[in-house]
């Protein structure tokens, strides 16, 4: 490759359009015309190489040599008169046009980045000197539902050795969740699930938080992703959701 | 006797003071509107005044920090100059940067939201898995619902966080894709005399 004289090889291609992109800017082609068979032998010069790809995405590099040999072998062929709206070529074109805007997209968030870096804030200082406090907030439905799959699997591989025929009903637990808060006004959801007896009790606290939730008796709240989510008793006064 | 150093938050020095006092103590960008409640300000635009008094203050009177408006906040914040000698008195390694497939996975998240898992990696032509969870941690996405198609993917946003960790006080202050278009546009023009 005689353009590869000049060209520093620092650049490393994370995907296939990142790659055909710069192959399109280096010989300063108009994305809307693209010269397939120049382009493809470039591209599979770097396939073939695989210094500058990211080889764990060589299936999506290997995707997109296929539609450009595609392509290029459609070219061979005499043209149909009118060039269909999804034609591959077309498909291309819009996805590397579409492409050339998030990369600019990232530069600009990369640069905001920087510049947002060189200000420093109160938590900085607070993350250097002390335990960094986290911010408790609101987690999403997903996110409890998360970690109730989680306790659901852990007491699946105990074994229960006794037979407990309570029944349980949401009404109950509504006012013993409620006591369990009435000391400090939260309760640690993960402890809480552990002290039950077995996986309808654990389901039927669980259905009862979540209508304590949707009725906004209580939040639950949770200090990072994967952390131990805490109920929190809403106060009428100061009202953490609004 | 009266203590000379005694404020009164009714007097504009007062309110400035005040205003001052509470964006220290704050780690977070505080809400105009709370400042303006507890102070009595009904217009925007007095309280705006106030503001612009004490940027001014910030800027021409040789301080290290300077006022910071993002995520719909104002936020006490060092000035850009200070950085290198803040690494250094503070012995802080180079902060970490966000990656390139992060980068462009927000990039569609940003202009696009909400967007699922399928969408991003059609655009960026690779699978973005990855990178959504890396952001999901960070949160700088949240997970903002289904999508009503089959198989009711999950839907990607940006956050809060999204907009104080770019210093972006809306989204509205990213710029438009044809704004962007121009810009770059501007930027590389001088190559082609290269």
């Amino acid at each position: 490759m005689e353009s590869e004289v000049y060209n520093v090889h620092t650049e490393f291609f994370e995907g296939p359009l990142d790659l055909l992109l710069h192959l399109v800017r280096k010989n300063k082609m108009d994305i809307k015309d693209i010269k397939i068979s120049e382009i493809t032998s470039e591209y599979l010069y770097y396939l073939e190489d695989k210094s500058q790809i990211n080889l764990s995405r060589e299936g999506d590099f290997l995707m997109t040599a296929s539609t450009l040999i595609y392509i290029k072998s459609r070219s061979l062929l005499p043209k149909p008169e009118i060039l269909q709206e999804d034609s591959p070529e077309e498909k291309l074109m819009h996805t590397l046009v579409e492409y050339d805007k998030i990369q600019k997209i990232s530069q600009l968030l990369k640069e905001m980045e920087g510049q947002t870096l060189l200000l420093w804030k109160r938590e900085e200082i607070f993350e250097e000197f002390e335990n960094k406090e986290f911010e408790l907030e609101e987690v999403s439905s997903f996110q409890l539902a998360e970690v109730f799959l989680n306790i659901i699997r852990k007491k699946e591989s105990e074994e229960f050795l006794y037979v407990d025929s309570k029944d349980y009903s949401i009404e109950k637990k509504w006012d013993e969740i409620m006591n369990l808060l009435e000391p400090d006004g939260y309760l640690d959801f993960y402890k809480y699930v552990e002290t039950l007896n077995s996986i309808e009790e654990i389901l039927v606290s669980f259905f009862c938080i979540l209508e304590m939730i949707r009725q906004r008796v209580i939040i639950g709240v949770q200090k990072q992703l994967f952390a131990p989510i805490s109920i929190w008793k809403t106060s009428t006064e100061d009202n953490p959701i609004q | 006797m009266k203590d000379p150093e005694e404020l009164n938050i009714e007097t504009e020095i007062g309110q400035l003071a005040f205003i001052e006092s509470v964006l220290f103590v704050s780690k977070d960008p505080v809400e105009p509107e709370r400042i303006m409640n507890y102070l009595n300000i009904n217009d925007v635009e007095d309280f705006e005044m106030l503001i612009l008094k004490m940027e001014k203050n910030y800027k021409e009177n040789g301080r290290g920090i300077m006022i910071k408006r993002t995520g719909g906040g104002i936020q006490l914040t060092t000035k850009p100059q200070m950085h290198d000698f803040l690494k250094d008195f503070f012995t802080v390694r180079s902060s970490s940067r966000l990656s390139l497939a992060s980068l462009e996975t927000l990039s569609i998240i940003a202009y696009r939201q909400p967007v699922t898992i399928a969408e991003i990696s059609d655009l960026r032509g690779v699978n973005s898995i990855g990178p959504v969870k890396n952001l999901l941690q960070k949160k700088l996405i949240k997970i903002s619902g289904r999508k009503k198609v089959p198989g009711l993917p999950l839907l990607y946003s940006t956050t809060k966080e999204f907009l104080l960790y770019f210093g972006l006080n809306d989204l509205s202050e990213l710029p438009s894709l044809e704004e962007l278009t121009e810009m770059f546009e501007e930027k590389e023009q001088p190559s082609l005399f290269q």
